[in-house]
C-alpha cells in the first residue's frame, strides 16, 4: 500500500459526510438521526457531518418503507453519490416495512430491492448509538482501499 | 504581565493538554440496562398460550416455534419494534426485556385479553367457512357440517338464516382463523387489551 493511499484512508475514515433520505417514514427514525446530532451523542466529533447533498455525500442513510412515490427518485438521487459510497438502512422501515406491510398498503419494503444496501440498523426506532456505532463500523470497511480494490 | 504570560505558555504546552484538546470524545456510547431492548428468553417454560403473539403490533415480529425443548417464543430482529407488549402478556414470564418484569411484580400489574368479533352482515354470504374452521367449534361439535350448521348452541360460531352469527363470544381464544378463512373480509376479530391493576385471578 503506497503512502498516498494510507493517507487517504486516513482521511476518509474521518471525513464522513451523510446524507439522509425518508421515503416515507413516520418521522420516529428522522428524530432519532437528529439526536445524533445532539451535544450527547455528538455526531460530529467523529468526524461525520450531515450535510444532505447526495453530491458531496459518502454515506446515504434511508428511513422509511419506500412509498410509491420514490420510484424512479430513490434510485437517481443514489447514482448522484460519488463513489465511494454506502447506503445504510435506518429502522425497521426500509428492512421490513414494519408497521406499514400490512395487506392493502401500497409500500414496497425492502429497500435493498431498489438500492444496494450495506447495513442494516433493526429497531423502531433504532438508538442514536446504534447509528452512530453501524456509521462507524461500515465507513472505514467500505472506504478502506478504495482505489486499490477498483483497480 | 510577563509572568502570566509564561504561565499561561506553560499550561497550553503540555502534551496532555494537546492531546486532550485534540482527541477528547464523549463517554463510550453503551446501552444503559433499564432500555427496553429486544425480548431475550429467560429459561421458564412456555405454555404455548400465544398471547404474546397476540399482543404484538408489529406484523411477523414474534412466533412460537416448537424445538426439542418444548415451545419457544422467537424474536425476529428488523420486525420487533421493542414495545414489550409480549413480555407484558406472557402470563408464565417466559420472555424478559428491561425492567418491564420488574415493574409489573412491583406494581402487580398484568395484562388482560378480551375478544370481540364484529361480522358485517351486508359482506357475509353464509359460506360458513369461518364456523367450520373455528378450533374452539371443533372442540365442542366434532361433527360440524360441512355448511356450519349445527344443532347445538353451545357454539362460538354458527350459521342460521344464511347469515354468521355470534352466540358464545367470551369462548372466543382470539386466534383469527375465522378472519383468515373467511373468502369476503367480512369477518373480523378485535384482541382489547386491558391493563389491570392487582388482579384476583391468574389466567
Amino acid at each position: 500500500m503506497t503512502f498516498l493511499q494510507k493517507v487517504k484512508n486516513f482521511v476518509r475514515s474521518r471525513s464522513i459526510h451523510v446524507a439522509y433520505v425518508d421515503v416515507g417514514s413516520c418521522n420516529g427514525c428522522d428524530i432519532e438521526v437528529l439526536a445524533c446530532l445532539s451535544p450527547r451523542y455528538d455526531i460530529e466529533q467523529y468526524g461525520i457531518f450531515v450535510h444532505n447533498n447526495p453530491r458531496e455525500a459518502d454515506i446515504l442513510l434511508v428511513i422509511g418503507a419506500y412509498t410509491p412515490g420514490w420510484e424512479e427518485k430513490l434510485r437517481g438521487l443514489w447514482e448522484k453519490i460519488p463513489p465511494p459510497k454506502a447506503a445504510i438502512a435506518i429502522g425497521n422501515c426500509p428492512i421490513s416495512g414494519c408497521l406499514f406491510a400490512r395487506p392493502h398498503t401500497l409500500v414496497d419494503p425492502p429497500v435493498a430491492k431498489h438500492i444496494p444496501i450495506a447495513a442494516q440498523v433493526p429497531g423502531c426506532p433504532p438508538r442514536p448509538t446504534e447509528i452512530l456505532s453501524a456509521i462507524l463500523s461500515v465507513a472505514p470497511a467500505i472506504f478502506a482501499d478504495y482505489e486499490v480494490k477498483t483497480k | 504581565m510577563a509572568i502570566s504570560l509564561v504561565a499561561y505558555i506553560r499550561e497550553f504546552a503540555r502534551w496532555e493538554w494537546a492531546r486532550k484538546f485534540l482527541a477528547a470524545r464523549t463517554a463510550p456510547l453503551v446501552i444503559p440496562p433499564y432500555f427496553r431492548n429486544y425480548p431475550e428468553l429467560t429459561g421458564k417454560t412456555c405454555t404455548h398460550h400465544l398471547f404474546c403473539m397476540m399482543a404484538c403490533p408489529a406484523p411477523g415480529a414474534i412466533d412460537v416455534i416448537r424445538t426439542p425443548e418444548g415451545w419457544q417464543p422467537r424474536i425476529h430482529i428488523g420486525h420487533c419494534i421493542r414495545c414489550g407488549l409480549c413480555v407484558e402478556a406472557c402470563p408464565n414470564g417466559v420472555l424478559s426485556s428491561g425492567r418491564i418484569l420488574e415493574s409489573m411484580f412491583r406494581d402487580n400489574t398484568r395484562l388482560s385479553f378480551s375478544f370481540k368479533i364484529d361480522v358485517d352482515l351486508d359482506k357475509c354470504m353464509g359460506c360458513g367457512n369461518c364456523a367450520v374452521a373455528c378450533p374452539v367449534n371443533k372442540l365442542i361439535d366434532a361433527q360440524m357440517s360441512h355448511g356450519g350448521r349445527a344443532s347445538t348452541d353451545d357454539l362460538l360460531l354458527k350459521l342460521s338464516d344464511g347469515k354468521c352469527r355470534v352466540l358464545h363470544v367470551e369462548k372466543c381464544t382470539g386466534c383469527k382463523t375465522c378472519e383468515h378463512h373467511c373468502p369476503n373480509e367480512a369477518i373480523s376479530v378485535a384482541r382489547l387489551l386491558e391493563a389491570v391493576h392487582a388482579p384476583e385471578e391468574v389466567p
